[in-house]
């Protein structure tokens, strides 16, 4: 039975000394069967309103979590700093989103260069499942080039109000009272000064830390470390007619040979095809992944060019601390990456818009300073609403990534009507949806007999080998 | 793309030892007839500027009637592929001598599935020998993987086999050992029993701590059959919860972490 307070109230209590009214919080006992977060803090709702200003919030990165958050916070009313050191980013990403993404997020319909509507599934002996007979007409997986993305809701954020400056955070000075301002330290690109750019300083209120898998912000917080995959990307351009096959559909291959935790990838992009492969374990390996991912493809895009290599570590599970006093880390720099798929991009997106609110709504449109206890109310709502798709994400690749066997079963699973149905249902509207009872039951059936056969074809393999 | 070209000699040096090694098991097992290994030889038909060895590229055709596989001329298994894509870029890196591609052939295998009459015996189809082909070319493909092709999709479904068939091939055998030794350790432990206490096996059924052990000692021999079984079954209990408490790490106290 332990008690769950946090440091930094006790510090608030002590040391607040000019404020008429005290933060008031409840320490509350955790028991042991209460796994899920029982800390419950009251906001600073009595904290004085900040005089003859509003709120003034950094968000560092500008990605699709820093341009959500900008944008939601300038709307709320809250002065919005949004710093990002490369603006034509072009970076290296499946691109892939969902359709909620489109409707949540307003996006106009020409930023998606493809709707992939069609999936295969290659198995290690390559057995091909077609994936998508169950999409609906108007449902499609989008896929969009992330320079094109991210500039677009960053200038949505301009416009709602929000200030964008090119530059790189260096490292913030922590605040020594709970009302003081973080001290930022970035250089800042402009035409005149050069590539090098000019040192600047900037104090703010709060930080949201949208900076990505190397983020700094999490650093200067001492938001811990995580487990993180490497990607690997060859973005290559194919004859018109082999690209013709990728028009609407994209590949995953899985396999050893491919990967040992994850999967290959062939997802087709504006005018070119991406080539790719991730791995956790063992990273060093990863070009005889991508060369081997290759092969399996090599049929279908035999002819194209390489036009671009790339590679970027994926976090695995979040960082131990996700927030602390009032800076917050959302998107990749905070780990909410899913497993299994590796989907990124919306949870990136939703969860800057989800820390934008609660700073919106915890500082009443900016009129109030806020403290922890706002920013702890958008992780208890984060966790509440995507803790179990994580969850099942989890299972399902430890269960069918170990082996081979097990990913044959996987492919063979997915020619199952009903699976697909459940999994296009939770991936483009990101619910867990309840299905039919009786056919979860034969679902449950069938993946443990696609699980046995394909282990006992392990075993005779085996016995072959002897 | 000269990092690539030096790994690749990693692929090749795998793929050369494995058909070395099939030919060996397929000396020892009986049905060696079926498995016909042939080496096709294809010229890299793309831009025929990068690889001005392909006209050399030989054509070698081995047929295994019975036994050996003589794998002389292969070379690499084609990375043309890579070749053909530095193809404006890198011409003179084709240094690919010959394009060899092995692929899987097999007599009973067409279309891309498993030509159920090919294994028929005395008018039924024989399920066993379906089960070992399809176990052979999934090794076959795991040592040498392969590429995919819209020509020849692969569209054979394990679950056309019986139920039945993996039953009698694979759960009778094991549930044969696994309930032999629960026997044998059923029997000694009731006369170690009964020799210490003087409890009788009709009454150690009644006993709840006797009824206890037998739980224990009927799980311990469905799971635990090498000595390897209990690392991993304590390595996967902890898998099972890392993901979680992962997640909950932000709602512990900060110093609990650093």
């Amino acid at each position: 039975m332990a008690t769950f307070t946090l440091k930094s109230f006790t510090g608030l209590r002590q040391s607040s000394t000019e404020q008429t009214n005290f933060v008031s919080h409840v320490p509350s006992s955790l028991s042991r069967s209460q796994r899920r977060n029982s800390l419950r803090v009251t906001a600073a709702r009595s904290s004085p309103k900040l005089a003859n200003r509003n709120l003034r919030v950094a968000v560092i990165g500008g990605g699709p979590a820093g341009g959500a958050a900008a944008e939601t916070l300038a709307k709320g009313g809250i002065e919005t700093i949004l710093i990002e050191r490369k603006m034509d980013n072009c970076k290296p990403c499946g691109g892939a989103i969902p359709l909620c993404m489109v409707g949540e997020f307003n996006l106009p319909l020409d930023i998606i260069d493809r709707r992939v509507t069609k999936m295969k599934m290659i198995s290690p002996s390559n057995i091909a499942v077609d994936i998508g007979r169950t999409l609906k007409e108007h449902e499609y997986i989008g896929m969009v080039r992330r320079e094109v993305l991210d500039a677009y809701l960053r200038e949505r954020a301009e416009k709602s109000g929000a200030t964008v400056i090119n530059g790189l955070f260096l490292k913030m000075d922590l605040p020594e009272n709970w009302d003081s301002p973080y001290l930022l330290h970035y250089t800042e690109y402009d035409g005149k000064t050069g590539a090098t750019g000019q040192k600047k300083t900037m104090e703010v209120d709060a930080v949201i830390g949208a900076d990505g898998a190397n983020s700094r912000v999490a650093k200067s917080i001492g938001a811990g470390d995580y487990d993180y995959a490497i990607a690997f990307q060859e973005r290559i351009r194919i004859p018109d007619d082999k690209m013709t096959y990728y028009e609407d559909l994209a590949e995953m291959y899985v396999g050893d040979d491919v990967s040992p935790d994850f999967y290959g990838w062939v997802f087709p992009k504006c005018d070119h095809v991406a080539v790719g492969t991730g791995t956790v374990t063992h990273k060093g390996d990863i070009k005889k992944f991508q060369l081997a991912t290759r092969n399996r493809a090599k049929d279908k895009i035999l002819g194209g060019k390489i036009i671009r290599v790339e590679a970027h570590p994926i976090p695995e599970h979040p960082r131990p601390r996700r927030l602390s006093k009032r800076v917050a880390l959302v998107g990749d720099a905070a780990g909410y990456v899913t497993k299994c798929s590796g989907e990124g991009i919306y949870f990136a997106a939703k969860s800057g818009r989800m820390c934008a609110e609660a700073i919106v709504e915890g500082s009443q449109n900016g009129k109030k300073m806020i403290d922890e206890g706002d920013l702890r109310k958008y992780l208890e709502k984060w966790d509440k609403t995507y803790l179990p798709t994580y969850r099942v994400l989890d299972v399902l690749q430890k269960v069918f990534y170990r082996s081979n066997p097990a990913r044959e079963a996987f492919v063979e699973m997915c020619g199952d009507e009903y699976v697909q149905k459940m999994t296009f249902d939770s991936y483009l509207y990101k619910r867990v949806a309840p299905g039919n009872p009786l056919e979860d039951l034969k679902l449950a059936v069938n993946t443990i007999g696609s699980l046995v056969r394909a282990n006992a074809l392990r075993r005779e393999i085996e016995k072959l080998s002897v | 793309m000269s990092i690539s070209m030096a790994l690749f000699s990693p692929p090749i040096s795998s793929s050369l030892q494995n058909p070395n090694l099939i030919p060996k098991i397929s000396v020892s097992l009986l049905s060696t007839k079926r498995f016909s290994l042939v080496s096709v030889t294809r010229a890299s038909s793309d831009n025929g500027t990068t690889t001005p060895a392909s006209a050399s590229a030989s054509t070698t055709t081995v047929e295994i009637p019975k036994v050996v596989a003589e794998k002389a001329t292969v070379k690499s298994p084609a990375e043309s592929s890579s070749a053909s894509k530095n193809g404006a870029v890198g011409g003179e890196e084709a240094d690919l001598a010959t394009t060899t591609v092995i692929k899987f052939q097999d007599a009973k295998w067409v279309n891309g599935t498993w030509d159920l009459k090919q294994f028929e015996k005395e008018g039924k189809t024989d399920w066993d020998s379906v089960i070992v082909a399809e176990a052979k070319r999934r090794k076959w493909l795991e040592d040498n993987p392969e590429t995919t092709t819209n020509d020849e999709p692969v569209l054979f479904d394990t679950s056309i086999i019986p139920w039945w068939a993996w039953m009698k091939r694979y759960h009778l055998p094991e549930a044969e050992l696994l309930n032999g030794r629960a026997a044998m350790i059923g029997f000694f432990m009731a006369y170690f029993v009964d020799s210490l206490t003087g409890v009788g096996l009709v009454d150690q059924m009644g006993n709840f701590f006797c009824k206890t052990l037998l739980f224990v000692a009927v799980l311990g021999v469905l799971f635990i059959r090498k000595n390897e079984d209990l690392d991993k079954l304590k390595g996967l209990f902890e898998e099972t919860t890392l993901y979680d408490k992962q997640w909950q790490a932000a709602w512990k106290e900060p110093d609990s972490d650093k």
